[in-house]
């Protein structure tokens, strides 16, 4: 799968564009184009890590809020009764994720297909259920997070400079991991077990266990990106961090960039946020839903003439731009 | 007497999503595609008898067939516009195809319509009431699970006793041998998204005598649709039947005798439950 | 030192529901909003703070202009919406947000980034209690209401079994608590406790269940839909108690009455507002005029004011008031004037004693509720018994 393009070189790429991502809240200091970045970001780490289990491993989920919400309420469940460092939270969330991905994994994963995806989809709303009538975690009306108290080690900043480079660091650490994954034998099992699952097993892949790898990778990094997105805002509940809405957008953004690439999840969060931000402010004010009308066009156009994903057309713009 | 009155409103309510759910699962039954706009094809039957009743006073009942040839349309063109330019693309970017027509219909609707909540008013079966050994029903309930039961009945015997119908269970069953026996598969996919779409658009106008037209209307209804066919086994026309009627049940007796916040969270425990055992649905090939 | 050019044009910014489910009530606010903006721009003979004259006076006769955006019931959106208006429209105000949550994010930025926030149409009680500095409540709370609630049982007779329904998102579990601590503080028995999801297709098992449990009382907290839905399911299983006191929402939204007609009748809802206050408040009818005009402009019918939209008409005027006071529209000054705020009764189309900020809080220290009931087809106001049109209609007539 990777890309030998005689195109653009894929190191000169990412060296330029991790420039200008890094480079960005220097250039921009309006906290807009900031938290528009910040969003990208977000939307590139979950695409990120439900490509690993969507894209390579081949496992369609439409719950991947169930691990961003166990992310969000366990770090700032430890924050509110026991004054525990985010940080901390930050892992805590990740493992008790890990441990929601396998008790999820080992059942389901013998479900194929669109019976996996419902099942996941089911699992999502129970959760959101749970949580909406469980009083310790906030019911309904959900947790606030003190404003005050910002610093670095309480992953709380009084401008978004401190919340970009974390975000950016979180999506390091989550390509990282794919790029090492998928060049290990991890990668090829999933390949297998995504083309033919039979095929895969009988030529001795253990599915199960690497398919329970994969859940569990993107569930901790999916988780990572709940605890981030509970102190940036400061504000969580179960409409915001557990609906069913945000498991489809994370799959949306991975698929429309490309399922199964690396860059995928990144192009598609690049594309989907800004022009998600954009039909809004332009036609979001009128209230008559004009955006999401345009929202939902773009979105059939791009399923109908880039099936593969936005991938597809980079390429052949940076092979004609080799080319020339 | 409360156990009968819960399993009389369940089996009611269980009718209609059987309906809405019988539609969906014979799309995916003949081309293995989930219509995500489907929650939005019910929503749009639902207007056309709140304009039909509002604007020439037809009564939704009376009005029903042309619910159902104008959703015929709709799924027709949807197929021909949309569906059979993804017919070769990964599962993936089918559904989103569908997904984004979902959110366009959606809006567009709200675009042209408002968000207002709408009712038709007095329609021949609203206000009545018949109560049964003490157990109360409503008319309109009562006439749309009629209507629902009649119009799965219909659906189940066009497959299996007309030639139209074998003709579709014989692409669903395999598109090559198909088309070497003379059946064009394309006119059979544009046939069935037709058929799915009439079906929900019969859901829409028996629904319509009761419950409000918004443009999210059908969001709810599509997800336990989803549900209910996955349940009964995809592709299963009896299985999405059995699988709304369960639902139905099941939501009724958890929100009368355990918790009414957690109905829906026992619907969706159920599913998990049963495909653990059985992993294609109730009434899937296993 | 040069002298600051003074603004011609002095930018608001508004964040509301503006699509999806609660779409509705934005356009409703957003009419109201768009018509305070114009009896302050042009000179109209109104009574209420910047009726007449043309622009804010205080600030050079600048007109006011109000920026819209979307935040489609999503606290992050509300939050980034807040953002965008305060750096990239660079309005000197910020006005919203109806739903609580959102409300709570979108002025976390505003107090970040040090802005008035001004909210007048959500209730939550916790949203005050943050004691932020730049934030600003006229309505009263679900607090307050729930209290009233229970003053008003106390005047009936042979009352002492209630049921509690309501819808378990943010709304509705926070009156619920409230209810319940009043209900025990002033002696009720809760007889049921239903919680129930808002997105729900049917209601059947939850009317059931208050059924089974024969209340006299039903206390009711619900949106829109599932106000109309719960409503045909009591018919359809016969549950009918005494009275129906409803937290306001989805029972005091336009289509309430025209969706049930006769089956709508007698329920009592706490309102902020009514059109029967025009009664006693000849302003309120003059206004909700203004109001019919605008919404026939805008979307083909008229539709009167309820108490979502006039809450933000008066907010809107408030904010307008305290910028012209301040003279400038630097945030502090803003701030600062609405601290000062001191607006009389005859001002408001409201039931309030005036507009007056807890100087902790920033609560309305004058704010108050009344009740309305469903008689004939209209919202009429029966308590407090002061401002009346007429008399409770209890009990609620059998269904037929």
């Amino acid at each position: 799968m990777r890309p030998r393009t005689s195109g653009l070189s894929l190191q000169a790429a990412v060296a330029l564009l991790a420039a200008a991502v890094l480079g960005w809240p220097l250039i921009f200091r309006g906290p807009y184009p900031q938290h528009i970045m910040i969003l990208i970001l977000l939307n590139a780490l979950l695409g990120t890590a439900w490509n690993i289990l969507g894209g390579f491993a081949g496992q369609i989920s439409l719950g991947q809020a169930i691990f961003f919400g166990a992310g969000a309420y366990t770090s700032t469940l430890l924050a509110q009764h026991a004054e525990i460092s985010p940080w901390i939270g930050l892992v805590a969330g990740a493992l008790v994720a890990i441990v929601i991905a396998i008790a999820i994994g080992g059942p389901c994963f013998r479900l194929s297909g669109h019976y996996f995806a419902i099942a996941t989809i089911a699992l999502g709303e129970i959760a959101a259920i749970a949580v909406t009538n469980w009083d310790y975690a906030g019911g309904a009306v959900g947790l606030f997070l003190p404003v005050e108290g910002t610093g670095l080690a309480q992953m709380k900043f009084d401008d978004k400079r401190g919340y970009h480079y974390v975000i950016c660091a979180l999506l390091v650490l989550a390509l990282a991991v794919t790029v090492w994954l998928r060049g290990a034998r991890a990668g090829y099992y999933w390949r297998a077990i995504r083309e033919d699952q039979a095929a895969a097993r009988s030529a001795g892949v253990p599915a199960t266990r690497y398919k329970l790898l994969a859940i569990s990778i993107s569930a901790a990094l999916t988780a990572m990106a709940g605890t981030f997105y509970a102190q940036y805002v400061l504000f969580i509940d179960p409409p915001s961090v557990l609906p069913l809405s945000l498991s489809i957008q994370i799959c949306l953004v991975a698929v429309l960039g490309g399922a199964g690439t690396l860059l995928g999840p990144l192009l598609g969060a690049a594309v989907l946020v800004p022009l998600s931000a954009a039909t809004s402010v332009l036609l979001g004010g009128s209230g008559r839903s004009l955006d999401l009308v345009v929202y939902g066009a773009l979105i059939m156009v791009i399923a109908v003439f880039e099936p593969s994903g936005l991938v597809g057309l980079w390429r052949r713009i940076s092979a004609t731009v080799s080319r020339n | 007497m409360n156990f009968a009155q819960a399993l009389a409103s369940g089996l009611l309510t269980g009718f209609v999503y059987a309906l809405i759910a019988a539609g969906l699962t014979l799309i995916f039954g003949v081309m293995e595609i989930v219509n995500f706009a489907h929650g939005e094809f019910l929503m749009l039957s639902m207007y056309l008898s709140y304009f039909f009743h509002a604007s020439l006073h037809l009564d939704p009942l009376v009005a029903l067939p042309l619910n159902a040839l104008a959703l015929f349309a709709l799924g027709v063109i949807v197929y021909f516009a949309l569906i059979r330019r993804v017919l070769k693309a990964p599962m993936l970017a089918q559904v989103f195809a569908t997904f984004g027509l979902g959110v366009f219909l959606q809006n567009l609707a709200q675009f042209f319509w408002r968000p207002d909540f709408r009712t038709l008013g007095d329609t021949w079966v609203s206000g009545k009431r018949i109560a049964p050994f003490g157990v109360f029903v409503g008319g309109p309930q009562l006439a749309a699970a009629i209507g629902a039961v009649v119009t799965t009945w219909l659906l189940w015997w066009l497959l299996a006793r007309t030639s139209i119908g074998r003709a579709l269970l014989a692409t669903a069953e395999d598109k090559q041998a198909a088309a070497l026996m003379g059946i064009d598969p394309d006119r059979m996919f544009a046939l069935a998204w037709g058929i799915g779409a009439a079906c929900v658009g019969v859901a829409g106008a028996l629904l319509s005598t009761f419950h409000y037209v918004f443009p999210q209307v059908g969001s709810q209804f599509a997800l336990i649709a989803f549900v209910a066919v996955a349940l009964g086994g995809f592709g299963s026309v009896l299985g999405a039947f059995a699988g709304g009627i369960a639902i139905g049940v099941v939501e009724s007796l958890a929100g009368v005798f355990i918790q009414p916040a957690l109905k829906n969270l026992f619907v969706f425990a159920i599913y998990v439950l049963v495909v653990l055992v059985r992993p294609r649905g109730l009434l899937g090939k296993q | 030192m040069i002298l600051l050019a003074v603004a011609s044009e002095i930018v608001i910014g508004a964040v509301y529901p503006l699509s999806g489910n609660l779409a509705k009530v934005g356009t409703d606010i957003k009419d109201a909003v768009e018509l305070a903006a114009e009896i302050v721009n042009d000179d109209v003979d109104l009574p209420v703070p910047l009726g007449k004259g043309k622009g804010l006076p205080g600030v050079g006769g600048a007109r006011v202009r109000v920026v819209f955006a979307d935040h489609q019931s999503s606290p992050e959106k509300g939050l980034s919406e807040a953002e965008r208006l305060i750096t990239q429209e660079h309005v000197v105000a910020l006005i919203g947000s109806y739903n609580s949550n959102v409300t709570a994010t979108a002025s976390q930025a505003a107090e970040r980034l040090k802005i008035p926030f001004l909210n007048e149409t959500s209730t939550s009680p916790l949203l005050t209690a943050r004691g932020f500095k730049w934030f600003f409540r006229t309505t009263p709370t679900d607090d307050e209401f729930s209290d009233n609630f229970f003053k008003f049982l106390k005047t009936r007779k042979g009352v002492k079994r209630v049921a509690l329904m309501y819808e378990n998102t943010l709304f509705g579990s926070d009156v619920s608590r409230f209810e319940k601590r009043y209900a025990e503080k002033y002696g009720y028995e809760v007889v049921a406790d239903v919680a129930y999801d808002a997105k729900s297709t049917n209601l059947t098992s939850e009317i059931q269940r208050l059924k089974s449990a024969s209340p006299e009382v039903l206390l009711q907290t619900s949106y829109t839909s599932d106000a109309i839905l719960s409503t045909k399911t009591m018919k359809d299983l016969d549950f009918r108690p005494q009275a129906i006191l409803a937290m306001d929402a989805g029972h005091v939204a336009s289509e309430f009455v025209p969706a049930l007609g006769k089956d709508a009748e007698g329920i009592i809802s706490r309102e902020v507002w009514a059109l029967g206050l025009g009664a006693k408040k000849p302003i309120v009818a003059r206004v909700n005029d203004l109001f019919r005009k605008r919404t026939q402009a805008s979307r083909g019918a008229p539709v009167d004011m309820d108490g979502t939209s006039a809450r933000a008409f008066v907010g809107f005027l408030v904010l307008c008031e305290a910028i012209n006071r301040a003279g400038s529209t630097e945030p502090e000054k803003i701030r600062a004037a609405l601290e000062a705020t001191n607006i009389s009764a005859e001002a408001l189309i409201m039931p309030w004693q005036g507009v007056k900020f807890d100087p902790k809080t920033h609560q309305n220290a004058l704010g108050s509720g009344i009740l309305v009931q469903i008689q004939d087809g209209k919202y009429v106001v029966v308590y407090p018994f002061e401002l009346a049109q007429a008399e409770v209609r209890w009990p609620l007539a059998a269904w037929k």
